[in-house]
């Protein structure tokens, strides 16, 4: 740890100049020696050479002899040359300062940010900052295996590195890999055989396509976007509210992916829909673009009136953070304090980029459901509950009376002289012999009908969960932006307008905004527009990198949200330009781009190499994609293949999240939230419609590294921990799934053990037994008690690293 | 593989291109090793930063905001001052501008103070039993928080952020050092499961850090670890034949796929977690604790049970090796803008006596020098309150003062660090903030705040951030 520390200080001394706040630098690094060698004379009232040195106006405004300092020049400043001793009087008087004091003053000085713009520090971030030209595909010397261009890069460095790629996956692997990839869920026995049978030379690329078009794909691929878009249904911190109707932003991703809404489109919704010009029929359009907002507004939220100011710039540093996350791939986040350490985005960018959110404020927008909503369902939905709840009140109502009767006369009082609180505790006390358990739970039954029904109807208002544009005359003024010294409110700096980072327009200026003086400020617009453009240097490469890591379980960058120096460098920039270019002429088609990816040689290798060693010597990482990585399933996939498996998944139509049995233990421990349990069909629904309430992650998730809903999640970690197999063993979950799929094995295979056993091979692992795994499995149900040794035997297999790692 | 140690090894590949070379290699080698043991064993002990003065701590979380002025720092001028009008400045308004809109009264402290033990130590009647222990304990009385809500304040006081999001004190230190028992979880947490901390298990969250430092939350009551037992129906023996057949399978599938490590970290995992079944409640087993020891905790009456048996939990885990316990009181238990007579006193009545009978058993058994125990809440309380009415009166949040105390290896016993203004208002000397806190706890433990380092999200994260100061002058 030492050495690393110390490795990293010697890095960041190499890495040299980084520019910093003039205000910042003079505070830390120069303050301490003027204070300590020269305030005696130059402070105060009649100060030496008419200068004073406590603040950075002093020294840049000077004294006699002019400007003590040139930010960003040391050479060129007065105080470096005088106590050089370049020109006379050598200061401070009569002495002479240590020459490394002296040195860190220089340096100091020329990280003061002068105003400049910054610049490529290597040809890294050249390239990086620059618009991607498309490249010729290389030529490779074993053309055969080259399917589509993709290979063409890949086999091409593979040979220059004396690499072989894999062979290809056999068609089981192969299946089971797409299905898991796609859709979340494994294929069927039926599907497996199928596909292992077809020989046709079309039968993998119809595969994918069927896929592509399945609705479970919408499923799967929009739960990576809530990832990254930081979703949840509460506000986090104690009081946690749920937000009613966060769950349109969740079903509008799904239905992007599944539509393969064009990336720029959904990236303009998303920064800008109340702000970009409608494509398709009006007034449905404007009502999914509203909803789109919801990701500007899905960051962590603490409402408390006595800090309102301070809320409001969480609210504006979580846009911009992560909108740079997300799109940009830029950590700008590091530079809300302090310029950027590693990239060329100073503090100042930072607020210029803050500045196109100055007029965005929160807002629930009246939008009326749109067709794909299913709105007459949710109507309906809407009156069953509101005939439950007249039906409930009334039975409510008979219930209390009758309790009411039975306290007053215990008390001798009238029942209308009882109230409310005293009711409460005497049914509360479960100490007193007053009411019987039932009379109790009859009670508490009612009371909770209400409160369900109460907390649900909320969510069907016809509410969009976003954003909307402070305008005048609403409101007078928009405010201006400040560069925030430290980042604190109290340290207000210079006044910025909004504005793209320099690095990449080569030159600080304002951002044309053209929408200005319309119904709304236009400037999200402005940025919507800017990143969603084809010459952006980074949004269609961050986007291709993240499908990728999907795909291949790692990135071309590893780091898929810091593209910056501090991240992950790619070891292929030309296939990474390649795709990001391919992209923009498939009109920013990410089906497309799935297709061109599985479609690759590279995507069907297998995961082992007949010369594992050998390569893994030159490439141990698997950088150049010499064969296939594992891929491990996540939380969601987990839940939903065992629900698959087991028979007892269901479809949804999407709607409000539903609350699973997983957290109900759990949901014990606050009693401040309701957590009514949803209906039996509901629970067989995939993960992603699960109620998401941000301090009660589901158990089963938290262990399997579900994603942190505080912050943007661009890749979910891949922990090995005990727990996990506490979980996927004892829980209740995964024990009452297996009873569910083994008697669907027995429905299938009868009585015959040998049959169970393949089927339940099958069913789990895309696969029969071999010869010894049968007699194993049979030695082990012969032990077993009938009625569960089925069972038992199906939890053995939902728990073998066969299941959860994908080959 | 971690992304962080991907990342490490990446910018020493960097740096051997910019000239060191053979000693980036070297280290790259190192680091290879150290990340394959990583992955197979998160939880293993590693070295620390320095020497390090105990092996474990434990925090006793008192949340809500407790009283400096009615507990540990006492203060003759607000009995003088009982029932006047609280002098009214710029420096009052500063962070609570809604509090003083109208004239608020100083408020004495209902409870008297005496001086105990050899040291002398100032504590007032609502902690008796904390009393008895003080020549064990180091009080700071100059602590400041960074935000006067509860949520955002337990946040900083967890996490050093006041935001949601990052990693929790624990979750470094068990990063940073692993854990001795490999049986056991090397974080664990006790709250009160009835009432548990705002934002639950976000309080003690790996966050970026991998998932193998989150606490785990065990219960007192109930079984104390989600899905420990076998499910109903389920036998030993069961349970036994089918790790065997797991084992085989498993066995199978690797030995066709030599090249994946995490194939036998996953298998260990399994051996770990059916150790970890009759580990866990042969630690948590109290019935082989003494009648004597029991009641000691307060263990037999129904105000202290739940915390008096979460104390006893705690040196029974620490005694095991476990890196780092931390208990919770009830949610905001210490909370008392209304009547805080009433409120200080009970809660005082469940926290008192356990805690200081952990003091007391860890140091009969020879633990308490390797051992740090903190007790802390998230901020202090104002001087002032709100009603006019002082019978029934209370006392809100304040940010600028708080007091707390530490005792076990590595502390200066006995002695005071800080002071605040007459009035307990406000930290005037020795002043340190969380960040402080968190820099002390991790010195003690071997830890070095500013190397503690996890790369996340474009920088090199910190518990303390920019660095925290340890509190010197209650160290030994």
């Amino acid at each position: 740890m030492n050495r690393m520390l110390a490795l990293r200080w010697i890095l960041a001394i190499a890495l040299g100049a980084t520019c910093g706040n003039a205000a910042d630098v003079f505070r830390e690094s120069l303050l301490p020696v003027l204070q300590t060698h020269c305030a005696k004379c130059h402070s105060g009232n009649e100060p030496g050479g008419n200068l004073r040195m406590e603040t950075l106006d002093h020294l840049v405004g000077g004294g006699k002899r002019g400007p003590a300092i040139v930010p960003g020049n040391s050479n060129e400043s007065l105080l470096i040359q005088l106590v050089r001793g370049e020109k006379t009087p050598r200061m401070p008087m009569g002495g002479v300062l240590p020459e490394k004091v002296v040195s860190d003053l220089a340096v100091a000085i020329d990280r003061m940010d002068a105003g400049k713009t910054p610049t490529a520090r290597n040809p890294y971030q050249a390239w990086l900052f620059a618009k991607p030209l498309r490249p010729a595909p290389p030529v490779t010397r074993d053309p055969q295996w080259v399917k589509n261009p993709i290979d063409s890069f890949i086999l091409a460095q593979l040979e220059s590195k004396g690499l072989q790629p894999a062979p290809p996956a056999n068609r089981r692997a192969l299946i089971r890999r797409v299905y898991f990839d796609l859709t979340g869920v494994p294929p069927t026995p039926e599907e497996v055989e199928a596909f292992t049978a077809d020989s046709s030379p079309g039968a993998y690329a119809n595969l994918v396509d069927r896929l592509l078009a399945d609705r479970r794909y919408g499923e799967r691929w929009a739960r990576h976007w809530l990832d990254l878009a930081r979703f949840a249904e509460t506000d986090g911190f104690a009081v946690d509210s749920e937000r009613p109707t966060a769950w349109r932003y969740r079903d509008y991703v799904i239905r992007a992916f599944r539509d393969d809404k064009p990336y720029d489109l959904f990236i303009k919704e998303q920064l800008a829909g109340d702000e970009t010009k409608t494509t398709g029929p009006p007034k449905q359009d404007r009502g999914e673009k509203m909803v789109a907002l919801g990701f500007l507004r899905n960051g962590t939220w603490l409402p408390d009136a006595n800090f309102q100011t301070q809320n409001r710039q969480d609210f504006l540093d979580d846009m911009t953070a992560t909108m740079g996350s997300v799109f940009l791939g830029l950590t700008l986040g590091c530079a809300r304090c302090h310029d950027h350490k590693y990239d060329p985005i100073p503090q100042k960018d930072y607020y210029r980029l803050q500045a196109f959110f100055a007029s965005t404020r929160q807002a629930e927008q009246p939008i009326a459901f749109t067709p794909e909503e299913s709105p007459a369902s949710l109507r309906r939905k809407v009156r069953e509950l509101e005939d439950e709840y007249d039906a409930t009140a009334e039975l409510a109502k008979s219930v209390e009376a009758e309790m009411k009767k039975k306290f007053a006369a215990s008390k001798k009082m009238k029942p209308e002289d009882v109230l409310p609180p005293m009711l409460n505790r005497a049914i509360k006390d479960t100490k007193s012999a007053l009411f019987t358990p039932e009379e109790r739970k009859r009670f508490q039954s009612t009371q909770d009908s209400l409160a369900r029904i109460e907390d649900a109807l909320p969510r069907y208002r016809p509410v969009a969960y976003a954003v909307a544009d402070v305008v005048p005359p609403d409101v007078p003024a928009v405010q201006d932006t400040h560069v925030l010294l430290r980042g604190e409110l109290d340290s207000k700096g210079e006044k910025v307008e909004s504005g793209f980072p320099r690095i990449v327009l080569g030159a600080e200026r304002p951002a044309e905004i053209p929408f200005a003086g319309a119904r709304t400020s236009g400037r999200r617009n402005a940025l919507a527009e800017w990143i969603a453009s084809p010459g952006n240097p980074l949004t269609a490469r961050v986007m291709m990198n993240r499908v990728w890591q999907h795909h291949f379980g790692e990135g071309l960058v590893r780091t898929p949200s810091d593209f910056g120096l501090n991240g992950d460098r790619t070891v292929q920039p030309q296939l990474l330009d390649w795709l990001a270019t391919e992209f923009v002429i498939q009109k920013w088609s990410i089906k497309a781009m799935h297709r061109l990816m599985l479609l690759s040689a590279t995507y069907q290798q297998a995961t082992s190499h007949p010369d594992d060693g050998a390569s893994a010597k030159i490439d141990p990482e698997n950088r150049y994609f010499w064969r296939m990585n594992w891929l491990r399933l996540d939380a969601e996939s987990l839940r939903d293949s065992v629900l698959a498996m087991s028979g007892k998944l269901r479809p949804s139509e999407g709607g409000p999240g539903v609350y699973f049995h997983g957290n109900a233990e759990l949901a014990k421990s606050f009693p401040q939230f309701h957590w009514f349990v949803s209906g039996e069909r509901e629970q067989g629904y995939r993960s992603i419609y699960g109620f998401q309430r941000r301090s009660m992650m589901m158990p089963m998730f938290e262990v399997f590294d579900g994603a942190n809903m505080s912050e943007t999640c661009p890749r979910r970690q891949t922990t090995t921990v005990a727990p996990q197999a506490l979980t996927l063993f004892n829980g209740a979950f995964v024990n009452e799934h297996a009873r569910h799929l083994a008697s669907r094995i027995v429905e299938f295979a009868g009585p015959n053990v040998d049959r169970q056993i393949d089927r339940a091979f099958r069913v789990i692992l895309g696969r029969p037994p071999t010869k010894d795994q049968t007699m194993n499995a049979r030695g082990f149900l012969g032990k077993s008690r009938p009625e569960d040794g089925l069972a038992q035997f199906a939890m053995v297999l939902l728990n073998v690293n066969e299941f959860f790692y994908l080959e | 593989m971690p992304v962080n140690l991907e990342l490490a090894r990446r910018r020493f590949l960097y740096q051997s291109l910019t000239g060191l070379g053979s000693l980036a290699l070297l280290e790259q080698l190192n680091r290879e090793t150290a990340a394959a043991a990583a992955l197979r064993l998160p939880m293993a002990p590693k070295a620390p930063h320095h020497s390090p003065k105990v092996k474990s701590c434990i925090l006793l979380t008192m949340l809500g905001g407790v009283s400096q002025m009615d507990s540990f720092d006492p203060k003759p001028a607000l009995q003088r001052l009982n029932n006047t009008i609280m002098p009214f400045s710029k420096d009052n308004v500063a962070d609570q501008p809604g509090l003083y809109s109208k004239p608020r009264k100083i408020l004495g402290s209902p409870w008297a103070f005496k001086k105990y033990g050899q040291c002398g130590r100032d504590v007032s009647d609502l902690f008796p039993h904390t009393a008895t222990v003080v020549d064990d304990l180091a009080f700071v009385r100059s602590i400041q928080a960074e935000n006067g809500n509860h949520p955002a304040a337990v946040f900083s006081l967890n996490t050093g952020w006041t935001m949601p999001g990052r990693a929790s004190m624990g979750s470094w230190i068990t990063y940073g050092l692993g854990s001795e028992n490999q049986n056991l979880p090397g974080f664990v947490v006790l709250p009160d499961p009835d009432s548990l901390t705002f934002s639950g298990s976000q309080q003690w969250t790996n966050s970026f850090l991998p998932a193998a430092y989150q606490g785990t939350m065990m219960r007192w009551n109930g079984e104390p670890i989600f899905d420990l037992r076998q499910p109903a129906g389920v036998t030993t023996e069961d349970r036994t034949r089918q790790m065997e057949l797991l084992r085989s399978f498993n066995q199978d599938h690797l030995n066709g796929n030599f090249a994946n490590p995490d194939l036998q970290g996953r298998i260990d995992a399994y051996e770990l977690a059916y150790r970890m079944q009759s580990e866990v409640p042969s630690a948590l087993d109290l019935t082989s604790e003494s009648d004597a020891t029991r009641e000691m905790y307060g263990m037999n009456l129904s105000e202290t049970e739940s915390f008096g048996t979460r104390c006893l939990m705690a040196r029974r885990l620490v005694e095991r090796g476990v890196r780092f316990v931390q208990l919770y009181t009830k949610s905001q238990a210490w909370d008392s803008h209304g009547d805080i007579r009433t409120n200080h006193a009970k809660v005082a009545k469940e926290t008192d006596q356990p805690a200081a009978a952990l003091i007391k058993d860890l140091k009969r058994r020879g633990l308490l020098d390797s051992t740090l125990v903190v007790w802390m809440g998230e901020f202090g309380r104002t001087p002032d309150a709100a009603q006019t009415d002082l019978s029934k009166a209370g006392r809100d949040h304040n940010i600028r003062a708080m007091t707390i105390w530490f005792a076990g290896g590595g502390i200066k016993a006995g002695v005071i660090a800080g002071e605040t203004d007459d009035l307990g208002n406000k930290a005037v000397s020795g002043i340190y903030r969380m960040r402080d806190v968190h820099a002390t706890i991790l010195h003690l433990m071997g830890l070095n705040d500013l190397q503690l380092t996890y790369y996340h999200l474009g920088r090199n994260m910190r518990l303390t951030d920019t660095g925290g100061r340890k509190i010197e002058s209650i160290l030994s």
